[in-house]
């Protein structure tokens, strides 16, 4: 059971098809595993059925019609075959992304104990990356000069403010600082995702500043 | 053939049938599609959900009426396709095929965009639902409490809404558009889901 949630209007705009992509697939891995946001999920999707089925309806024609009746003996594709049967512990989504699993990945080393991993969602405005954060490992301090969402995968880690779990989602805002610190029992996975690059306060990594680039796509 | 029994009302179900199975119209075509391929339900289907669909593709979006045939075409031979999946105790027909019209505008957007993913908007839609019966009944509640609180909406409220899940379109846009505080805009969307009894904690 997780302790920290999406807030109602990131739900809402979630529901509502309107975040991009790569903040969608990182609140989807929260709401696939969270019943409390399950259920708000699905009142607003009620919320949207109820929108639609009272709009005004426009003109379609029986051409239109006979075309998709022409259509319904198309192959279906395997997509919907088979769906089910994925018994990894894996959300699906990021075993797409990832074309394997965690130790398939091309990690890129950030000081001893933090190593990132750049995925490609296809998001042109998000950077989708994976953090691994050694068991006991600190981040050094740094601040978001855009938003950043976070979703824990494995592990947990803790900062000034509290401390997280799998399946815990967080959104910091600009200008939000931290140094966030795995727990010691095991190594830290997250999701994370940004509009804009972070920027490290603690003095002994402000070098790097200049060289963190946003790597979308 | 199937005969549609004269009492049916395409726009209600019974909400008080005993057991809490839905008996309306559209579940039936649904079930009748994944049954036995009933071309004359997934007609019925048609005439009544692809005129709302076109109408929910034009909503306050660029899309060309080529697209938003396109888009009208997609979406209904997805409904055929995925029939087997709808579960009647789940879920609303109209909900279920309201997210199937959102998911491909979401994904007809991206494409025109020319974005380049695996991943389709129903697979982050987070539609993994749930088996949960006290889950199944309380979607139900939901849905009718909804329909009926919704009417009772003062109208900058409704027409928030509307911007948001019918057009598509984020707090910040709906802001911009309308020359509102990005604030007024949240605060105006949190007051209508309150009325609507749709909250966090409860």
């Amino acid at each position: 059971m997780t302790n920290f949630h999406p807030d109602i209007d990131l739900i809402t705009e979630y529901t509502a098809g309107c975040l991009p992509l790569a903040q969608s697939a990182c609140v989807s891995l929260h709401v696939t595993h969270c019943r409390r946001c399950q259920r708000i999920a699905g009142e607003l999707n009620n919320l949207g059925a109820s929108l639609f089925e009272a709009l005004e309806p426009v003109h379609v024609g029986d051409t239109q019609l006979h075309a998709v009746l022409a259509r319904l003996d198309e192959e279906m594709p395997l997509a919907y075959a088979n769906k089910k049967g994925n018994a990894s512990d894996t959300p699906a989504i990021l075993q797409r992304l990832m074309r394997g699993d965690f130790s398939d990945l091309t990690w890129k080393n950030i000081g001893s104990t933090l190593r990132i991993s750049y995925l490609k969602s296809g998001d042109p405005q998000h950077e989708f990356a994976l953090y691994h954060i050694r068991a006991g490992g600190r981040i050094p301090e740094h601040t978001h000069r855009g938003s950043e969402m976070t979703l824990i995968l494995q592990g947990g880690f803790s900062d000034a403010n509290g401390s997280y779990h799998k399946g815990d989602f967080l959104l910091r805002q600009p200008g939000d600082v931290h140094a966030p610190t795995a727990l010691q029992s095991e190594d830290c996975i997250c999701l994370a995702v940004l509009d804009a690059p972070l920027k490290f306060t603690d003095w002994k990594f402000r070098w790097m500043n200049p060289f963190l680039k946003l790597r979308t796509a | 053939m199937f005969i549609v029994a004269d009492n049916f009302d395409g726009d209600s179900d019974s909400p008080g049938e005993p057991g809490g199975i839905r008996t309306d119209e559209w579940s039936e075509c649904l079930a009748l599609i994944a049954r036995h391929q009933d071309r004359a339900a997934f007609t019925r289907l048609f005439r009544h959900f692809a005129p709302l669909m076109k109408a929910f593709a034009l909503s306050g979006s660029t899309l060309s009426a080529n697209h938003a045939d396109e888009l009208v075409q997609e979406v209904m031979l997805k409904v055929w396709q995925k029939a087997g999946a709808f579960n009647a105790e789940k879920a609303a027909a109209s909900t279920w095929i309201y997210t199937i019209a959102r998911n491909c505008r979401t994904d007809l957007f991206r494409r025109l965009q020319k974005f380049d993913t695996p991943l389709s908007a129903e697979d982050v839609s987070g539609e993994e639902e749930s088996e949960e019966a006290f889950m199944v009944l309380h979607q139900k509640r939901s849905r009718d409490r909804i329909r009926e609180l919704i009417k009772q909406l003062p109208n900058d409220q409704a027409h928030i809404l509307a911007k948001v899940y019918m057009e598509g379109k984020s707090h910040t846009e709906v802001a911009g558009e309308l020359d509102l505080p990005l604030g007024t805009v949240k605060s105006r969307v949190r007051l209508a889901l309150q009325k609507l009894q749709i909250q966090l904690e409860r």
